[in-house]
C-alpha cells in the first residue's frame, strides 16, 4: 500500500444525497417567493426544481473536484494525505505515533458502505498536525486501514469484550434531569424554526389561548401539561440513549480501549491505556436511585479542542446496573476497587453547623423579598429550606468516603452526582494539603491527589488529619512519606 | 501522631516589606474609593463603611504579613519540592522531581524594589505551579538552575 490512493468514489452518492437533503427546503424557499410573485404553478414548480437542480449539481461538482485533488498513502514510515482544490495542504502522520484510529459513518454513508476514517497522534499539545481523516473510505478498507495502523494481526479476535448493550438498560435512559425539563426543553428548540416558518406561536394567538385555557381550569391544565411535559421528556430520552449507545460494545486490543457504538451513526472510538490514569463511577441522582451507574475514563489529553467533534471518549458505557458498571470498572482498572471507609463524625459535625448559616442566608433574602414586593408565601420556600439544608449536608457526608486498592487511590464525593473516582497510585503527579481554621479546630483536613488527567485534581475532603496524611504518604510511597514527623 | 514536618527554609526577611507594601497599596485604593464616596454621595454612611474597612486594612498590614513570615516555608530535596504558605488557610504542597516539567524564576515590579523573586515549578496537572515565594533574587536564580539540573537528572515523562 505505498502507492497514492484516492478516497471512495462513492462519496458522489452521499453529496447527492446529503445536498437533496438541503434542495428540499431551498425550493420551500423558492416557492414561497414565488407564492407572493403571482406566478403560475407550473412557473412555481419549475423554479423549484431548478433551484433544487442548482444545489445538487453544484455540491457534486465540489465534490468531483475534492475527489480528484486528494490523494493518500500509507508507507512503512508514515501515513500522508494531500488536499485541497485551490489552497493546497499536505498532511503526514509518522506511524509510531499514531494512537487512535476512529471510524464514524452516518446513516447515508452507511448506505453507501463508507466510513470517515480519523487518526489521531494523542498528542493535543503539539498543534495542527496531530490529526488525519480520510473521508470516506469504503467501510472494509477503513476496517483494514485501522487494523493496519494499529498493528493488529489480520482478522484476529480482540482480546476480550469488557461489555456489550443490553436493551434491558433502556430502563435507565428516562433517569436523568432532561426527562423532567423534557417538553419544555422541546418546545424551546421548536420555537426558532417555527417563527423562521411563519408559525410564530405568541404572535398567531395560540400561546394566548393556550394561558387562557390554564387560567381557566388550573386544576385539569397543569397535571396534564406537567405529564405532556414528562411524556416528551421520557420519550426523547429513549430516543438519544438509543442512538447514542445503540451497537454498543467495549472491547480490549492489545494496548487499548475500543468502544462502538451508535444506532444510526455508527462510531468506532479508540483509547491508548497509555492514555488512562483511572476511571470513574458516575450515578447521577436519579440514576442512583434507580440503582444504576455509568464509567467514565481518567485519561490525558481528553480535553474538549474547540472544533465540532463532539464524540466524547470519556464515557466508556451507557448507564447500567450498578453492580455490572463496577465490574466493568474493575476489569479496566485490572485490580478490584477496594472497600471504602467513612469520613470521621466531625465531618458531618461540620456539614451540619454549616446549615443553620445557610439558612439563615435563605431566610435573610426571604425576608427582603418579603419587605420589597413577594407575598408572605415567600416565608413557605425558606421554611422548607430548613429541612433541605440538613438533608443535604446529611447526604453530603454520606457520599464522602476513600479508600486505598493495590493499584488506585479511591475518593467518592458529591449529592447531585455521586462520583467514585479510582486514580491510578502512578498517576498521582503531586499532593496538595489544605486545612481551613474551621478544620483546624475540629482535626480535619483535606487532600488532594494532583494529576494530569481527567479533572487534573481528585480532592479527599475533610479526612481526618492523621488517616489523610497516612493514605497519601501509603498511595505513593516515597513522596509524602520524607515531610511526616510522628510526634 | 502523624503530621507534615515544617519545610526547612523561610522566604527572604524582606518579604515581609513586600507584602506590607501589597497590603499598603491595597489600603490606599480603598482610602480614595472611601474619599470618592464622601464627595459625591450625600448620605454619610457609605464613605463611613469604606473608611472602616480602610482601618480593617490598616490593621492587616501590620498584622498579616508577620503571620505569613512565621508560617511560610520552602525546601527542595533530590526527590521533591515541598512548599507551606497561608497564615490562616494553611496549604502544603509536595511535587516530585520525576514530575517537573519547567521551572521558571518570576519577579513583579514591587518584588524588584525589593530584589526578592518566585520560583515557579510546573508539572502536568491542572492544579497550577508550585509556588516557592519571596526569595532573593540572587538565590532564585541558583536554585532554579539546581531545580532545572535535578530534573533533567532524574527519569520520568512528567505526566
Amino acid at each position: 500500500m505505498t502507492s497514492w490512493q484516492t478516497l471512495s468514489r462513492r462519496s458522489l452518492g452521499v453529496t447527492a444525497v446529503k445536498s437533496a437533503g438541503i434542495a428540499a427546503p431551498a425550493g420551500v424557499v423558492v416557492a414561497r417567493v414565488a407564492s407572493g410573485l403571482d406566478w403560475p404553478v407550473e412557473g412555481v414548480v419549475a423554479a423549484c426544481a431548478a433551484a433544487a437542480v442548482l444545489v445538487v449539481a453544484g455540491a457534486l461538482v465540489l465534490d468531483v473536484l475534492w475527489l480528484r485533488a486528494t490523494r493518500w498513502r500509507l508507507t512503512g514510515e508514515r501515513l500522508e494525505l494531500r488536499s485541497g482544490i485551490l489552497h493546497r495542504k499536505h498532511r503526514s502522520v509518522p506511524r509510531e505515533r499514531i494512537r487512535s484510529v476512529d471510524l464514524k459513518a452516518d446513516p447515508v454513508l452507511r448506505l453507501f458502505g463508507l466510513a470517515a476514517v480519523k487518526v489521531g497522534t494523542g498528542e493535543h499539545a503539539s498543534g495542527e498536525h496531530d490529526e488525519l481523516t480520510l473521508d470516506p473510505l469504503a467501510r472494509q478498507d477503513a476496517e483494514k486501514l485501522r487494523r493496519t495502523l494499529l498493528s493488529l494481526a489480520g482478522g484476529q479476535p480482540p482480546e476480550g469484550s469488557l461489555a456489550e448493550l443490553d436493551w434491558a438498560w433502556l430502563r435507565y435512559a428516562p433517569l436523568t434531569v432532561w426527562t423532567v425539563a423534557g417538553g419544555a426543553l422541546v418546545a424551546g428548540a421548536a420555537y426558532k424554526p417555527l417563527d423562521a416558518l411563519g408559525l410564530n406561536p405568541v404572535k398567531n394567538g395560540l400561546a394566548d389561548a393556550l394561558w387562557e385555557w390554564i387560567t381557566e381550569r388550573p386544576w385539569q391544565a397543569v397535571p396534564l401539561l406537567l405529564g405532556l411535559n414528562v411524556l416528551v421528556g421520557l420519550v426523547g430520552a429513549v430516543a438519544v440513549f438509543a442512538e447514542y449507545w445503540g451497537r454498543y460494545r467495549l472491547e480490549r486490543e492489545p494496548g487499548r480501549l475500543r468502544l462502538t457504538r451508535g444506532l444510526l451513526t455508527t462510531r468506532s472510538l479508540t483509547l491508548a491505556e497509555r492514555r488512562l490514569r483511572g476511571v470513574e463511577l458516575v450515578e447521577g441522582l436519579l440514576l442512583r436511585l434507580g440503582g444504576g451507574a455509568r464509567v467514565k475514563a481518567v485519561a490525558t489529553g481528553l480535553r474538549k479542542k474547540d472544533d465540532e467533534d463532539v464524540d466524547d471518549v470519556s464515557a466508556l458505557t451507557p448507564p447500567m446496573p450498578r453492580e455490572l458498571a463496577v465490574e466493568v470498572a474493575e476489569r479496566i482498572c485490572g485490580a478490584p476497587l477496594p472497600a471504602l471507609r467513612p469520613r470521621p463524625a466531625a465531618a458531618r459535625a461540620r456539614r451540619l453547623r454549616r446549615a443553620p448559616a445557610e439558612i439563615a442566608v435563605v431566610a435573610a433574602v426571604a425576608a427582603a423579598l418579603d419587605l420589597l414586593w413577594l407575598p408572605s408565601w415567600i416565608w413557605l420556600v425558606a421554611a422548607l429550606d430548613v429541612p433541605f439544608s440538613l438533608g443535604y449536608a446529611l447526604a453530603e457526608y454520606r457520599a464522602l468516603a476513600h479508600g486505598l486498592g493495590e493499584r488506585h487511590l479511591v475518593t467518592r464525593y458529591g449529592v447531585a452526582a455521586r462520583r467514585t473516582v479510582a486514580l491510578d497510585r502512578d498517576g498521582v503527579i503531586g499532593w496538595t494539603v489544605t486545612q481551613s481554621p474551621f478544620q483546624r479546630r475540629l482535626g480535619l483536613i483535606t487532600v488532594t491527589a494532583t494529576t494530569a488527567a481527567g479533572a487534573g485534581h481528585y480532592d479527599v475532603v475533610d479526612v481526618g488529619a492523621e488517616e489523610g496524611l497516612e493514605l497519601a504518604a501509603r498511595a505513593v510511597p516515597g513522596l509524602l512519606g520524607p515531610f511526616l514527623t510522628t510526634r | 501522631m502523624t503530621a507534615l514536618r515544617p519545610p526547612r527554609h523561610r522566604p527572604d526577611p524582606r518579604a515581609v516589606w513586600w507584602w506590607t507594601l501589597q497590603w499598603l497599596v491595597f489600603a490606599a485604593v480603598l482610602a480614595v474609593v472611601a474619599g470618592a464616596l464622601w464627595v459625591l454621595l450625600d448620605p454619610w454612611w457609605p464613605a463611613a463603611a469604606g473608611g472602616a474597612l480602610t482601618a480593617l486594612v490598616l490593621v492587616a498590614a501590620v498584622v498579616a504579613p508577620r503571620a505569613q513570615y512565621r508560617f511560610q516555608r520552602w525546601e527542595v530535596t533530590d526527590q521533591a519540592v515541598y512548599t507551606r504558605k497561608g497564615w490562616l488557610w494553611h496549604t502544603w504542597r509536595v511535587a516530585p522531581m520525576s514530575r517537573v516539567q519547567t521551572v521558571d524564576t518570576e519577579q513583579g515590579p514591587l518584588q524588584r524594589a525589593f530584589g526578592l523573586a518566585n520560583v515557579k515549578v510546573t508539572t502536568a496537572s491542572a492544579q497550577g505551579a508550585v509556588m516557592i515565594e519571596a526569595l532573593d533574587h540572587g538565590l532564585a536564580a541558583e536554585l532554579a538552575d539546581k531545580l532545572t539540573a535535578i530534573t533533567h537528572a532524574t527519569p520520568g515523562d512528567a505526566t
